[in-house]
C-alpha cells in the first residue's frame, strides 16, 4: 500500500475589489448625530467605508476582485480548477453562488465550485479547504473570493454597526507547490462556539425565521440603537469578551502545534475587527505594533476579506515576500475561528 | 483601583482626577464603545470577563468597582 506525498501549497497572489461609493465619517455624523467625524475616526479607527450600490451584489464584488487578480496577474483562467466562494450575502438561496461565478468568469466547466457561509473566519478556513484539496491531489489552482455586503443588513439608524463593517472582496489564488518550493499553508488551528451565535447574527430570512411584516419593524434597544428583526445585530460586549477569551488561545495553540514563537513571526495578522479590539488584542498577546498590521482605516470592517486585504497592501509595500512568515487569525461571527502558519 | 480609575478616565476622555467611586456615569459618554472598551480594561487589570448587561446595570463608578471585587 502506497500514500500519495501530501502536496504543499502556495498562496501566490491577492486582488482586491472595493465597490465605489464611500460611506463617509462626515455623513455618518450627520445621519446618526451622536459623534462627530473625528470622533468617529477616533474611536474605531476608521476614516472612511465603501458601500456596494443597490442591486450590486457580493458575487460581484467577488467577480471584479477575479478580474483583477487575472489581469494584474497574467493569470490563465481556464488553469484554475477550483473556485471556493466564502460569503454571508449569497445571490440566491439556491442555486450556489460559486457555480453562478464560474459561468461569469468563463472558468471551465471541468473546475469544482462552492460556496462557504462563514464571516471573519472565513479566509482561513477557505484556506484550510484549498490546502486539503491541493494536498490530496484533487486540485492544484483554487481560487478563493471573499466577499461581503454587510451594509445591507445594517439598519443605516443601528449607531453600533454601522460605522464599523465596509464592503468589499479579495481574490486569492492557491496553488500547489512546484517541487522544492520552501512556501507553505498550514499548520491550522480551528474553534467553533454556537453558543454564541446570537450576538452577531441576521435573525431572518432563513429557514428558521422567514421574514414577515413583524419582523421588519424598527425597534429602538436600550442604548438608542433601531434595527429590526431584519437586520444585523452585533453584541458587541460578548464579541469582545469572546475574542480576548479565544484569540490569545488560540495563537498559543498554534505557536505550540508549528513549534515557533513570537520572533519567528515577521506578521501575526488578524481579522481586522475594529481598532479596540485589535488593541485590545495585542495588548494582551503582547505583540508589537509593527508585526500586527492594521489595514481598516479606508475600508472598514469587510468580513472574511479583511485578512486578504492585510496581507495584498504589505504584499505591495514589499513587506511581504518570498521567505516572511505570518500567522494568521480569522474569528467572529459563529461564533467560529481559525488560524494558520503561512510561509511565503 | 487606581488603575482602573486610571483605565476610567482614558475611556471617558477626562483626568484621572475627576473620577471617584461616586462619579456618575452619564448617558452620553456611557455608551457602547465606553462599556466593550471597559470589557478590556477589566480582562487587561483583572484578568476578568464581565457581562454587557452587568455593565449597562451601572450608574456610578462605585457600581463598576463592584464588579470589579465580585
Amino acid at each position: 500500500m502506497s500514500f500519495a506525498v501530501p502536496v504543499k501549497a502556495t498562496l501566490k497572489a491577492i486582488a482586491t475589489h472595493l465597490p465605489d461609493h464611500i460611506l463617509s465619517n462626515a455623513l455618518l455624523a450627520e445621519e446618526l448625530g451622536n459623534w462627530t467625524a473625528d470622533k468617529i475616526e477616533q474611536k474605531t479607527g476608521i476614516s472612511k467605508r465603501h458601500i456596494a450600490a443597490s442591486g450590486e451584489t457580493a458575487s460581484d464584488l467577488g467577480v471584479a476582485a477575479v478580474e483583477r487578480l487575472f489581469a494584474t496577474h497574467d493569470i490563465d483562467r481556464s488553469a484554475i480548477d477550483f473556485l471556493i466562494f466564502c460569503s454571508q450575502a449569497p445571490d440566491y438561496i439556491l442555486p450556489t453562488t460559486a457555480c453562478l461565478m464560474q459561468d461569469r468568469l468563463g472558468l471551465r466547466t471541468s473546475c469544482g465550485a462552492l460556496d462557504i457561509t462563514l464571516g471573519c473566519s472565513g479566509f482561513v478556513y477557505g484556506l484550510s479547504l484549498a490546502t486539503g484539496l491541493i494536498s490530496s491531489g484533487a486540485a492544484s489552482n483554487i481560487l478563493l473570493v471573499t466577499a461581503d455586503t454587510y451594509s445591507k443588513y445594517i439598519n443605516p439608524a443601528d449607531r453600533s454597526v454601522r460605522t464599523l463593517f465596509g464592503d468589499g472582496a479579495a481574490a486569492t489564488l492557491i496553488t500547489a507547490n512546484a517541487a522544492g518550493a520552501s512556501s507553505s499553508i498550514g499548520h491550522f488551528v480551528f474553534g467553533t462556539d454556537g453558543r454564541g451565535g446570537n450576538d452577531l447574527i441576521v435573525k431572518t430570512g432563513g429557514a428558521r425565521y422567514p421574514r414577515t411584516h413583524a419582523s421588519s419593524i424598527d425597534i429602538k434597544d436600550d442604548s438608542g440603537n433601531i434595527r429590526s428583526g431584519d437586520n444585523l445585530f452585533m453584541n458587541g460586549g460578548s464579541i469582545m469578551n469572546f475574542t480576548l477569551r479565544e484569540i490569545p488561545k488560540m495563537y498559543s495553540n498554534l505557536k505550540s502545534i508549528s513549534g515557533h514563537d513570537d520572533l519567528d513571526f515577521d506578521y501575526v495578522i488578524m481579522h481586522q475587527a475594529n481598532k479596540f479590539i485589535l488593541d485590545a488584542l495585542r495588548k494582551k498577546m503582547k505583540l508589537d505594533h509593527d508585526r500586527v498590521p492594521y489595514a481598516f482605516e479606508e475600508i472598514g470592517n469587510t468580513v472574511s476579506s479583511t485578512i486578504p486585504f492585510a496581507i495584498a497592501k504589505l504584499m505591495e509595500s514589499g513587506q511581504i515576500r518570498h521567505g516572511k512568515r505570518a500567522a494568521l487569525m480569522g474569528f467572529g461571527v459563529g461564533l467560529s475561528w481559525a488560524g494558520c502558519v503561512l510561509e511565503f | 483601583m487606581n488603575e482602573l480609575h486610571a483605565g476610567l478616565a482614558d475611556i471617558f476622555e477626562i483626568e484621572p482626577g475627576e473620577i471617584h467611586a461616586g462619579t456618575e456615569l452619564d448617558e452620553e459618554s456611557w455608551d457602547s464603545l465606553a462599556m466593550v472598551s471597559t470589557i478590556a480594561l477589566f480582562d487587561e487589570l483583572l484578568n476578568k470577563e464581565i457581562s454587557i448587561s452587568a455593565l449597562k446595570a451601572c450608574r456610578t463608578v462605585a457600581d463598576i468597582e463592584a464588579l470589579a471585587h465580585d
